[in-house]
């Protein structure tokens, strides 16, 4: 699982994002389309891609991109 | 509940009664505090659109008791030869007596009749139909007719962006009955009691009675606003559910009964909504044509009764083209609880959906 993959897969999750305008240090829940839609069109992609279904308290505890990538990789290995 | 297998019963009609009054997301752009592209972006993506819902006279019964008079009309049952009936509900007309018993009464069915109420929603039609067959299978009942259906608009607050938009209203009548020649069905139900307050109706039961404080209405964090009596949905932790359970019940299901997914006709789930009728079907990769979808878009999310909808509003003219189908019904939501069932119906059988009126 490669950080950069991550980023791109979010990117095509959410609403009005281009691919290629966010990085890992990304603030995700200041962006202008995070809201509830979001959090269920990520739950998904994360699920797809990587097995794995993010739960809420997964998304509060995140702050920037790479805090929820080293969240769902801590999940992959349980 | 581990999974079962049933012979000798089929499935001989159902019909669906829908309310006429008709409401529609693009007339209710000021709940999206007037933001177009919000409710664009859940137009396209959850895919809501229009649904159907009762006045405050109509009840989830009278709405049953339509669809049960047009079914038994229809099938040349008489009254008296039903067993049992059931009604599957969480929108009675009373907290006692059931909703079976009452419509038992207007139906003018024999006392020689027993009737019960479940408590269930979205999985309910499933569990009332699994309950149907184990009846019969039993040797205790010759038919059973199966009530289904909810007005869960009358319980969501019109101020609450999370449910006002999604629910619908809608009562369904099933008549189940011994036959000889009928293919095998199969069954499978779950549970898990541990996520009971991610769809759950806070106050009007016994735990937490109805009160001035309870019916006040209040903004919750994310400005949706609802009383303790109340729907509340949390809309993540059901999505969750819904795309883990499901696909995962629905091959141990098929794999239970050797049927491979091919082999199924049409796969029929509770209409949630399209955003998770997708994403379940794209899970176990089911060809998009055989997974009615319409509904929702149609009528709302009608908890008990949307499956039946699906089946009479989606499939009747499929059903009558062949001579006889195989179906996969699955329901999943409150409780939370889960059921999936493998049936085979044929082209004699009744589907239709009829308009409500007063």
């Amino acid at each position: 699982m490669k950080l950069d993959t991550f980023i791109k897969n979010f990117e095509e999750a959410v609403e009005d994002v281009e691919v290629g305008t966010l990085t890992a240090q990304t603030r995700f829940k200041d962006l202008k389309s995070w809201d509830s839609l979001a959090i269920l069109t990520v739950t998904d992609t994360i699920d797809m891609e990587y097995g794995v279904v993010p739960r809420k308290p997964d998304f509060e505890s995140a702050d920037t991109l790479v805090e929820l990538f080293e969240i769902v990789q801590t999940r992959i290995k349980k | 509940m581990p999974k079962c297998r049933f012979s000798d019963v089929k499935i001989s009609g159902i019909v669906t009664c829908i309310p006429t009054l008709e409401k529609c997301i693009d007339d209710e752009l000021e709940l999206f505090g007037g933001k177009v592209k919000q409710l664009e972006r859940l137009k396209k993506t959850i895919g809501l659109h229009r649904r159907r819902v009762v006045d405050e006279q109509t009840t989830a019964a009278d709405l049953c008791e339509q669809a049960a008079r047009y079914l038994i009309e229809q099938s040349a049952v008489e009254p008296s030869q039903i067993d049992t009936i059931i009604c599957v509900t969480q929108t009675p007309d009373y907290s006692q007596p059931c909703n079976a018993a009452v419509l038992h009464g207007r139906l003018g069915l024999s006392k020689y009749c027993a009737a019960l109420d479940v408590n269930l929603g979205c999985s309910g039609y499933v569990y009332g139909l699994w309950m149907a067959h184990t009846m019969i299978a039993s040797g205790g009942c010759e038919r059973v007719l199966l009530l289904a259906g909810d007005t869960i608009s009358r319980l969501v607050n019109a101020r609450d962006r999370a449910v006002a938009p999604l629910f619908g209203d809608g009562g369904s009548a099933t008549l189940v009955e011994r036959s000889q020649s009928s293919a095998a069905t199969f069954f499978s139900l779950q549970t898990d009691g541990k996520g009971f307050d991610n769809l759950i109706v806070p106050a009007g039961g016994a735990r937490q009675p109805c009160t001035k404080d309870t019916a006040v209405a209040v903004e919750d964090e994310t400005g949706n606003i609802r009383s303790l009596e109340n729907l509340f949905m949390d809309g993540a932790e059901i999505f969750n559910f819904s795309i883990t359970e499901e696909p995962k019940s629905v091959i141990e299901l098929l794999e239970y009964a050797e049927i491979d997914a091919d082999a199924v006709d049409h796969f029929v789930f509770h209409q949630a909504n399209r955003y998770i009728l997708s994403n379940i079907a794209k899970r176990l990769k089911l060809d998009i044509a055989k997974v009615p979808m319409q509904t929702v878009e149609r009528y709302g999310n009608q908890s008990s009764a949307s499956i039946p909808t699906a089946i009479c509003g989606e499939l009747a003219t499929a059903l009558a083209d062949r001579s006889s189908a195989r179906l996969l019904l699955s329901g999943f939501g409150v409780g939370l609880s889960w059921a999936s069932a493998l049936v085979e119906v044929s082209d004699l059988a009744v589907f239709e959906l009829i308009d409500y009126t007063a």
